[in-house]
């Protein structure tokens, strides 16, 4: 079994206040601290562009210049909302540029450049191990890297993640479960090979782990246990991210057991102190994965909305952009008459448009999860309840697996 | 010349109280009056006559004024604003009958009212009239008397047709008799009825008496010992007030109920065909209206719920036999509300897992018990020594039979029903066993059959073990399932033990490149 040493402590979380499954908690790393729970919104720091255009990207790079408090979108503050952001490894290749540039993007830690110098929310660099399982690395136009956890690791040293995960092997709703143990076994690998590589890494490390209920997660979990022999996991990593869900992500039912059924084997093994971080979900998912004891969440859904044209009222309700009454938000994007000008189609790119509604969209997610964190911290469970009650409950889709989570995280109505 | 429309009175009475057939029609408006005038305690005699029947209505409460006394006999000027009646029309129902005589004391002063041949006069385009004589009485004595004799029942409502019953089942359903506003208001004065019956109608007892009050039956969470666990079983939802916002303005909706099996609802007074009388009932002044089990999602039975939901700002027809104003805004939002309320009370553990399951427990044993009489037939009718004569195709069927060249014993198939539960009867070292047949062995479970039905399940493979895995965890009809696949049985506990085989014909297959078998742990 290899010997791995526990290290400096870089990253902390502490729970302050529960209400049944749910907490809410600080999360701590490198000094920065993070009130849980909370949202990282994803981005992508390098769209195929160059440092002028922002490493570009479209709608990520109006996001970006959010982010920063640019000019361009009238100089706002913003970076409230940016105090996690969530990116790939697997994004930077997203927009075929030639060696060169990925040279580039992965010569300096993101924080350490100018363009981004300004920024100084945590980064958690996921692994990309959903799209290298199909295509085996980083695919160029002009050169091809494969990742294996070596390589991963080093991408995302070089981005300067301050969370990191191992290389994982998500899985599929349809996969044997002979292909299930194949894949568990081959993560279970990186992981060891991961928190040998991290062990003096300045940064959170977090563990990966794939299943859609108690036996799936438990079989998993034995895998990994078994690599790592009879060594206390829980002091190898400092967070545990849930991964695979996305497939999933429109069926709450299967995404309430998974994030239950998960809380229920890390309290088990010892793993309870631990963030449990629900990778590529968002929106109306989120009120209800917090109640079943979710820590951290991340997804593109308020960049995709907007892309789809869709601004959000709240977590489970969007209206087309065209139908949209500005007035009724009193967000600082809804607030400026330049943005919603923007908004209403009157500039020259497409990217100008729907980046204030991406903004406005992750900042009614924030609020919402916000607000969810002081309810928590209310007395008993009556205010998350009723949070569930006026938001979710009233989806006539989302209605029945509120009343289990209110039931089974909640302690019931009656 | 402008003209306006005429209104013709007596038209206008005969209508009214035609609208009324049932003699019960009066004893709702008497008692909402009775409380409403303070009583206490409000007796209702009933007796047979020649013409009609004779109703004697008697309350202990503050009397009549002489202006009530005049609504009493109006149309249209109801001094009642919020409760029943309050249009004005109930006490018309007296009208079709031969007299009317009104005793009330009130500050006093007692009123002697009489209206003789109402329904005479009406019907030969006459309006009736009435004659008050007023008297001293002493300050105390209070009180109303109503006397109508004579009173015309329609068809199928003549008075031979009154029950004890009958009469206690209308009371608790439709009138304040029944009411839940206890429930939500601690200042609801009890109020005694008594119903007399005269022996012609009803021997059977001497009165009935009750009170202004719906109550539940007993609360019961457990179940019940015996075939029907789940019948008795009973659970009060506590009463809650809900507010909601309409293009109207705001409302509130005060919901109260239970859920209960078949002998815990036969334990309530029921007006009608029983087996329709549950679910969700809009309510004003706290009687039930009209049910409204659109707002119970499709996948639950409203017969499990009965729960009464009042809303004060609900209009409803002169008999009060429905709502009126189902096109506002008010009652669309109103049922928008109660299917939010009634999804928390259908998602409650206490009905989706313990009375549900309990009752679908036992009724799939039940099932299991029914066919197990069938099975031993069919047993009983295979002779052992016979040839494998499959009567379906199925693979692995026909990989059983290929499976004994390899492994060490021989299996074959000595019947195949597939349309039965039970599916197959398989030799196995001489003995007959009774067979499930999967491709994987998940099915059986994911099926939801009863382990006990048979006593082997043949399959291909197991399937996701983590699927098994879940059913080992979770539990499986109520009780515990131990899948042990080292030795190729499913252990199931519920009351009894008992023990499954299970069959893998592609272990059987590859008996020799046999590989170790993995753990469900
Ligand atoms: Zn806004």
């Amino acid at each position: 079994m290899p010997q791995l040493k526990q290290t400096e402590q870089t990253a902390s979380f502490q729970v302050t206040a529960t209400a049944g499954d749910a907490r809410a908690g600080t999360l701590t790393i490198n000094g920065q601290s993070l009130d849980t729970p909370t949202f990282f919104p994803v981005l992508s720091f390098y769209g195929g562009g160059t440092k002028s255009s922002v490493f570009g990207g479209g709608v990520h790079r109006t996001i970006k210049e959010f982010m920063l408090g640019k000019e361009e979108i009238g100089g706002g503050t913003y970076d409230k909302y940016f105090r996690g952001t969530m990116t790939s490894v697997a994004s930077l290749t997203d927009y075929g540029i030639n060696q060169e540039r990925f040279n580039d993007y992965t010569s300096d830690r993101i924080k350490d450049r100018e363009t981004f110098s300004d920024y100084n929310g945590l980064i958690f660099v996921d692994s990309g191990g959903y799209k290298f399982l199909h295509n085996n690395g980083l695919d160029g136009s002009d050169f091809e890297i494969e990742i294996d956890q070596r390589e991963a690791f080093r991408i995302q040293k070089q981005l300067g993640g301050d969370i990191i995960v191992n290389l994982d092997r998500p899985i599929a709703p349809n996969d044997t479960f002979d292909e299930r143990q194949q894949k568990a076994e081959r993560t279970a690998e990186n992981a060891v090979e991961f928190a040998r590589l991290t062990q003096t890494y300045p940064g959170a490390r977090y563990l990966t782990v794939h299943g859609y209920n108690y036996s799936m997660l438990d079989r998993f979990f034995d895998h990994i246990q078994s690599q790592f022999g009879n060594i206390d996991i829980s002091t190898l990593f400092d967070g545990i991210a849930l991964g695979s869900l996305v497939p999933k992500k429109d069926d709450k039912a299967a995404l309430i057991t998974a994030v239950m059924d998960c809380v229920e084997i890390m309290e088990e093994r010892g793993l309870a102190d631990l963030p449990l971080h629900v990778l590529g979900i968002g929106s109306g998912s989120i009120p209800l994965l917090v109640a079943a004891g979710a820590d951290t969440f991340d997804s593109t859904t308020y960049i995709q909305n907007a892309i789809n044209q869709k601004y959000a009222v709240s977590l489970t309700k969007h209206i087309p952009l065209d139908a949209v009454d500005f007035n009724q938000c009193d967000c600082a994007v809804c607030s400026d008459p330049k943005l919603v000008n923007w908004m209403q189609g009157n500039t020259e790119y497409q990217k100008d448009v729907l980046g204030p509604v991406a903004m406005h969209n992750l900042i009614i997610h924030r609020q919402e999860v916000r607000e969810l964190r002081q309810r928590i911290k209310q007395h008993g469970t009556d205010p998350v309840i009723d949070y569930l009650d006026e938001t979710v409950g009233r989806n006539d889709s989302i209605r029945k697996q509120t009343h289990r989570v209110v039931n089974e995280a909640l302690g019931g109505y009656f | 010349m402008k003209q306006h429309p005429e209104v013709n009175e007596v038209q206008e009475f005969l209508e009214i109280a035609s609208d009324f057939e049932d003699p019960l029609e009066i004893i709702r408006e008497s008692l909402s009056n009775a409380y409403d005038a303070g009583a206490t305690e409000v007796v209702i005699t009933i007796r047979d006559s020649a013409a009609g029947s004779d109703i004697i209505i008697e309350d202990d409460g503050h009397g009549m004024s002489r202006d009530d006394l005049k609504s009493f006999f109006d149309l249209g000027n109801s001094r009642k604003t919020d409760s029943i009646g309050h249009k004005g029309h109930g006490t018309k129902i007296f009208y079709k009958s031969d007299r009317i005589v009104v005793d009330t004391a009130h500050n006093g002063s007692n009123f002697h009212a009489v209206m003789d041949r109402p329904w005479e006069k009406l019907n030969e385009k006459t309006l009736p009239e009435y004659e008050v004589s007023e008297t001293d009485t002493r300050p105390g004595n209070t009180g109303t008397r109503i006397q109508i004799s004579g009173f015309r029942s329609g068809e199928g409502f003549d008075p031979q047709s009154l029950t004890y019953d009958k009469i206690h089942h209308y009371l608790k359903w439709k009138t304040i008799a029944g009411s839940t506003a206890h429930f939500f208001d601690d200042s609801q004065r009890e109020m005694e009825v008594v119903v007399d019956l005269d022996d012609e109608i009803d021997d059977t007892r001497d009165q009935l008496t009750t009170t202004n009050q719906l109550t539940f039956p007993r609360e019961q969470l457990q179940p019940s010992t015996g075939e029907f666990p789940a019948t008795r079983m009973c659970k009060h939802y506590p009463p809650r007030k809900i507010e909601f916002e309409h293009d109207e303005g705001s409302s509130t909706v005060e919901i109260v109920g239970m859920i209960g099996g078949k002998d815990a609802r036969n334990e309530l007074p029921t007006y009608g065909r029983h087996s329709v009388q549950f679910g969700v009932w809009l309510a004003k002044d706290h009687i039930k209206v009209e049910q409204i089990n659109e707002v119970l999602t499709h996948d639950n039975e409203f017969i499990h719920f009965f729960f009464i939901a009042n809303c004060q700002n609900l209009e409803l027809a002169a008999n009060r036999g429905k709502v009126r104003n189902k096109a506002s805004s008010l009652y669309k939002t109103l049922k928008q509300e109660l299917k939010h309320y009634m999804t928390k009370i259908a998602e409650d553990p206490w009905f989706k897992e313990d009375y549900l399951e309990t009752r679908k427990r036992a009724q799939l044993r039940r099932r299991a018990q029914s066919q197990t009489t069938s099975l031993e037939e069919r047993l009983e009718s295979i002779d052992t020594n016979g040839q494998f004569k499959p009567t379906n195709r199925s693979e692995v069927l026909l990989a059983l039979e290929r499976s004994n060249n390899e492994a060490d014993n021989s299996i074959t198939v000595k019947e195949y029903k597939a349309d039965h539960e039970v599916p197959a009867i398989l030799l196995d070292d001489d003995t007959l066993r009774t067979s499930h047949v999967y491709v994987e062995l998940t099915e059986h479970f994911e099926d939801d059959y009863p382990l006990g039905s048979a006593d082997t399940i043949l399959c291909w493979s197991y399937g996701d073990i983590d699927i098994l895995r879940e059913y080992e965890r979770n539990g499986y009809h109520g009780g515990d399932v131990e899948i042990d696949l080292q030795d190729n049985q499913i252990i199931y506990h519920h009351e009894d033990r008992h023990t499954v085989d299970i069959i893998t014909v592609s272990d059987r297959l590859a008996a020799l490149e046999h590989q170790p078998l993995t753990s469900l742990d």
